[in-house]
């Protein structure tokens, strides 16, 4: 079976958080090769084609997101990038690069096999998203049907209106995967709106209102203050 | 913005100065019948104006508009200018002098008082510093220890021994991370309030985002919440807030022994939000203020809020602060 490992690429500067991840991943299964630069990194991802690369924002020899910008234009490999806390700008550059997820430094490494996980499953067609099964989405106790527009939870049917369920489908298609405010707000409203983070932020509550869940205990969306939204996927968080 | 604040306000106490003098010198001269009070007068006000506004500017101002209030209304010929009296040069060159010298004086009693301050924001973070270094010793010797320990008795340990030294490490490593996010809070403030980037964060996100993080942390310790329904929003670093309720909490957790409930809630009073953390454990004591509470103030000080912590009179201890709402105004 070791032929058909998950090759991952994992670009970073130090030795250290390298060894540990390589250790991690190897024992877990996963195939790993190491650059420690941007200039490595990009030879290696031509040379391996990876199935998901790994990339630290705090390169020596090129800015990360230079890397990311240069990755995204070639292949639509998904990309986890490692940050430290205080980079919520970069974070959502990066997302809005085109990055999949990103960790924040430091990481436990269950939170990073599981984001490993669900970017690998995202972007595999082939490997068939569990939660997707003939126009319908299933997470836990929610389901929506995309064809009739209608979302569920324990078979109850929350009543929407049309912005409010076109935010949780767009949610819910990109599932495990942060969307920055500016993204949703284009696919919801078009171009011409973004930067109306806080109609976006209304029609949230209201969304969360109607799933009647409290907060601590929201199983379904998850906050990223000041970054964006994300759906979870059961069994994931 | 301020700093325009500041020279209409100087402006306008000047004006007011004079116009006061002016009037009192009128009634003066009615009721007393002399000009000799009237020089003395102006010369107060000039003292005067020089003592509350900032700079020369004003004191020098005032002090030629007198000299020329005096020439014109208050000396033969009256409500003429006449600048060939030598009385009336030498009262101009007292009353400048006087100017100068007050604001020679006024300008460095504020340098003083400002480098008072700077001197007490020293003091502020050299404390800081040498808890931290000190605190900062303890998990590093278990750190070091521990793996060094591993590294040279490899095959003479246990199994159960190499788990148990390793769990140490990732114990203390842990708290380390959580020593550093701190720190850099602090020196994300650091350089006075004009770092801070806020941004329009819901109140209900940040409640949520907050209890995740800490029912991962924490996952048997029950939490009382209570907040408002409706949509609030406050411009903030959510980083940093988040931080401060997180050491909150983890302070009642840690310190507040005997404590059976610990409660989060959430008020409003006109454009205000109050944030308050109670525990019913043995109260605060001046011994557990450490990094974490000194990190609160300063994060709520830098977003213009107010921070407390005090000990509740049935037992536990209220830690509370304030942030401002969102204007309506600019909403749209």
């Amino acid at each position: 079976m070791s032929n058909n490992r998950y090759k991952i690429l994992l670009i970073e500067d130090e030795a250290n958080i390298r060894n540990f991840v390589k250790t991690l991943l190897t024992t877990n299964n996963y195939q790993v090769f190491l650059a420690e630069n941007a200039v490595q990194g990009e030879i290696m991802f031509k040379s391996y084609c990876p199935d998901l690369v790994l990339l630290d924002l705090g390169l020596p020899d090129k800015d990360g997101l230079e890397l990311l910008k240069e990755i995204r234009e070639e292949s639509a490999t998904p990309v986890i990038v490692l940050s430290a806390r205080f980079d919520e700008m970069d974070k959502v550059t990066a997302l809005d690069l085109g990055a999949n997820d990103y960790v924040t430094k430091p990481f436990g490494t269950a939170e990073l096999q599981a984001r490993i996980r669900t970017a690998i499953r995202n972007s595999n067609p082939f490997a068939g998203n569990a939660n997707f099964t003939q126009g319908k989405f299933q997470s836990g106790d929610m389901e929506i049907d995309y064809d009739n527009r209608k979302v569920s939870l324990s078979g109850q049917e929350l009543k929407l209106t049309q912005t409010e369920y076109n935010i949780v489908a767009l949610l819910a298609k990109n599932a495990g995967r942060v969307l920055t405010y500016a993204e949703i707000i284009q696919a919801v409203w078009g171009a011409d709106d973004v930067g109306s983070t806080k109609k976006l932020q209304v029609n949230m509550a209201n969304i969360r209102k109607k799933m009647g869940v409290k907060p601590g205990a929201n199983k379904y969306i998850q906050n990223e203050l000041s970054i964006g939204y994300k759906m979870n996927i059961e069994n994931e968080q | 913005m301020d700093k325009l604040r500041q020279c209409v306000n100087d402006f306008l106490k000047t004006i007011l100065m004079l116009l006061a003098s002016f009037f009192i010198c009128l009634g003066v001269q009615k009721s007393f019948g002399t000009e000799h009070l009237i020089p003395a007068i102006f010369t107060v006000s000039v003292f005067l104006t020089t003592l509350f506004t900032h700079g020369y500017l004003y004191g020098v101002g005032a002090a030629l508009i007198s000299v020329l209030a005096v020439n014109y209304a208050f000396t033969f010929p009256y409500f003429k200018f006449n600048f060939t009296i030598p009385e009336n040069l030498f009262s101009a060159v007292i009353m400048l002098t006087v100017t100068i010298i007050t604001s020679a004086l006024t300008t460095k009693i504020r340098k003083h008082e400002k480098m008072m301050a700077e001197s007490e924001k020293e003091k502020m973070r050299a404390n800081l510093l040498r808890a931290i270094s000190h605190d900062l010793r303890t998990p590093l010797t278990t750190i070091y220890g521990s793996s060094s320990a591993m590294i040279e008795n490899y095959d003479k340990l246990t199994k159960e021994q190499h788990l148990e030294l390793i769990e140490g490490i990732r114990e203390d490593a842990d708290w380390l991370t959580h020593m550093v996010e701190n720190l850099l809070s602090v020196t994300r403030i650091d350089g006075e309030r004009l770092n801070l980037v806020k941004t329009p964060i819901v109140l209900e996100e940040l409640v949520d985002s907050v209890l995740v993080k800490f029912q991962k942390r924490y996952p048997k310790q029950a939490l009382e919440l209570d907040m408002p329904e409706e949509f609030i929003s406050i411009p903030m670093d959510p980083v940093l807030i988040e931080q401060v309720i997180m050491n909150l909490l983890e302070n009642a957790v840690k310190h507040a022994k005997g404590m059976t409930r610990l409660s989060l809630k959430i008020t409003t009073k006109e454009q205000k939000v109050l944030f308050k953390i109670e525990d019913d454990g043995v109260g605060f004591t001046q011994k557990h203020v450490g990094i974490g509470l000194t990190v609160c103030d300063t994060i709520v000080k830098a977003h213009g809020g107010e921070f407390t912590m005090k000990n509740r009179k049935t037992g536990g201890a209220i830690a509370q602060f304030t942030l401002d709402m969102e204007d309506e105004e600019e909403d749209e």
